[in-house]
């Protein structure tokens, strides 16, 4: 599969992941209706991770193919940060009146994590989830540096291949 | 692998979790045979009594008891009421001579306490999602019953479930709607909904319920955020009217069937409104920011007319004075009391969604 293809496909899936569990977690509402629902809040937040984790997994295809394989620890860091962003958004939908499962878990969360913890959770649910998409295309450019890093220094070989081959 | 291919990939897979998704209640419903008493408007799924379509009745997210209801209700007095702010909203009772109050950010958190005020079994109930506030006698053929949280809601508002029977109970209608008690009504008991700056003046010696409830909850934060000012509601409601603004607090009055909304606004700037619904003249008055208080204006058969001069309630027909808890405190009718009247504070859309047929005060139908 080309770099591009796996790319939308991995975004695309992400988005799905997410949606199936705004639906699962909204008995309240219909299927199309809870996708809406999350869409007209967290647009940016879903959208933004499908595109965040399509990119690095082009970039990390890209890679292989150069024959540079990246680190997996970036790659993990990403999935970790969108399964993080989509934790701190999905409490964003509770304002929404529809999303009663992440209420529920908000009330359970203080009985984990302490009050302290719950009422930052609560009150800064999206410009949290905002913080985790920011931290993906972190992750997404540090790879396309380091995958650039690594090209210049494959050209550089080659060309200093082709330099000493042209002296002798 | 070509991009269709993948697109093809990506619909299957949304394709499954939507099958996967689909509510069970939602399949049972439809394959069940609808029996229709002949006699009520009482349905019977299963051997299951109900009175409203079982379909109609949505899982809210939370289990059963997953927002768990207040059973042992801890009090404070005013000197030890630190934890709650002068304006933060209570929901005021007053019966028999003891008064206590129960903050709205504590009932955001369990939505129903079962407690005892004045010697009478209460269920003070709050739906968030409604901003709906209702208390009730719960009392049923002479046993006291508890209430919890049935995780369920019936067009968007709590429905309770008692402990004796697993009846279904809707807040905003106070009537059995699935169960054995299917139909059966609960006793409303008159209650404010105020700030507790003003409770505290109306009521010197009251109560509040704290946060030692039992439970470890975020009492400091309240989890619907901007709900409350966000103009829309995104979950299905049966009648939606344009009227009034989906969000705007009314106060629900009902007489036999007939069904009149006040805008808390209305009242507020009015701060007396003499009225008739059905058989019954009402007065409906505001003193404070946020509540509102209905009598029955009725008096040794005399309807009196109120008016509200000089900071004072009269009767325009004796010139006597009222208080706010409807006595008569000087004029011709000293020592007389208003019989008070319960109502439904809470959000339009809830009010309309229960009671299509609703009068509004003000708007002409």
């Amino acid at each position: 599969m080309r770099p591009i293809q796996k790319a939308i496909l991995v975004g695309s899936i992400t988005i799905v992941i997410y949606l199936s569990v705004v639906v699962f977690t909204t008995p309240a509402l219909l299927p199309l209706d809870a996708i809406n629902a999350a869409l007209q809040l967290n647009s940016i937040v879903i959208f933004g991770m499908g595109i965040g984790i399509g990119l690095q997994v082009f970039i990390s295809e890209k890679s292989k193919k150069l024959g540079c394989s990246l680190k997996k620890k970036s790659f993990g860091g990403n999935a970790g940060s969108t399964a993080t962003t989509s934790f701190f958004s999905f409490f964003s939908l509770v304002p929404l009146g529809c999303c009663g499962w992440w209420l529920y878990a908000l009330s359970l969360l203080p009985g984990i994590v302490g009050t302290g913890v719950s009422s930052i959770l609560i009150e800064y649910s999206q410009p949290l989830a905002y913080g985790g998409l920011f931290i993906i295309f972190g992750f997404a450019g540090i790879s396309a540096l380091k995958l650039r890093k690594v090209i210049k220094k494959q050209n550089l070989k080659i060309g200093s291949k082709n330099y000493s081959s042209q002296i002798e | 692998m070509n991009l269709k291919l993948v697109l093809l990939g990506i619909v299957a897979i949304a394709g499954i979790m939507s099958f996967l998704v689909t509510s069970p209640d939602d399949a049972k419903s439809e394959s069940d045979v609808q029996i229709t008493s002949a006699t009520s408007d009482i349905m019977i799924t299963d051997g299951k009594k109900h009175i409203i379509p079982l379909d109609k009745i949505r899982g809210g997210g939370p289990p059963k008891d997953g927002i768990p209801s207040i059973d042992d209700p801890k009090f404070a007095t005013i000197n030890d009421s630190q934890f709650v702010s002068d304006e933060d909203i209570v929901i005021g009772l007053s019966i028999n001579g003891e008064s206590k109050a129960y903050p709205l950010f504590i009932l955001v958190w369990h939505e129903i306490v079962n407690d005892v005020v004045g010697g009478t079994p209460v269920a003070v109930t709050y739906c968030p999602l409604c901003y709906t506030n209702q208390v009730f006698d719960r009392t049923l053929d002479g046993t006291t019953v508890e209430f919890g949280t049935s995780g369920k809601l019936y067009n968007s508002n709590l429905v309770m479930y008692d402990r004796l029977t697993d009846s279904y109970w809707s807040q905003g209608l106070g009537i059995a709607i699935t169960g054995e008690l299917s139909g059966d009504t609960l006793d409303t008991i008159p209650f404010d909904v105020i700030t507790w700056d003003n409770w505290k003046e109306l009521h010197q010696d009251t109560l509040v319920l704290t946060t030692d409830t039992g439970h470890i909850r975020s009492y400091s934060t309240d989890p619907y955020g901007s709900y409350y000012t966000n103009p829309q509601i995104l979950f299905p409601v049966d009648n939606q009217d344009d009227r009034i603004p989906l969000k705007e607090v009314i106060v629900g009055f009902h007489q036999d069937d007939i069904f009149k909304a006040y805008k808390q606004s209305d009242v507020e700037s009015n701060g007396i409104i003499n009225d008739v619904v059905g058989d019954s003249s009402i007065l409906v008055v505001s003193m404070f920011a946020g509540n509102s208080r209905v009598f029955d204006r009725m008096v040794n058969d005399d309807v009196l007319d109120f008016t509200f001069e000089d900071e004072v309630i009269l009767d325009t027909n004796t010139k006597s004075v009222w208080n706010y808890d409807g006595k008569s405190i000087s004029g011709t009718l000293k020592g007389e009391q208003l019989s008070r009247l319960s109502i439904n504070p809470g959000f339009w859309f809830s009010w309309i969604s229960f009671h299509p047929d609703t009068l509004v005060y003000g708007v002409t139908p």
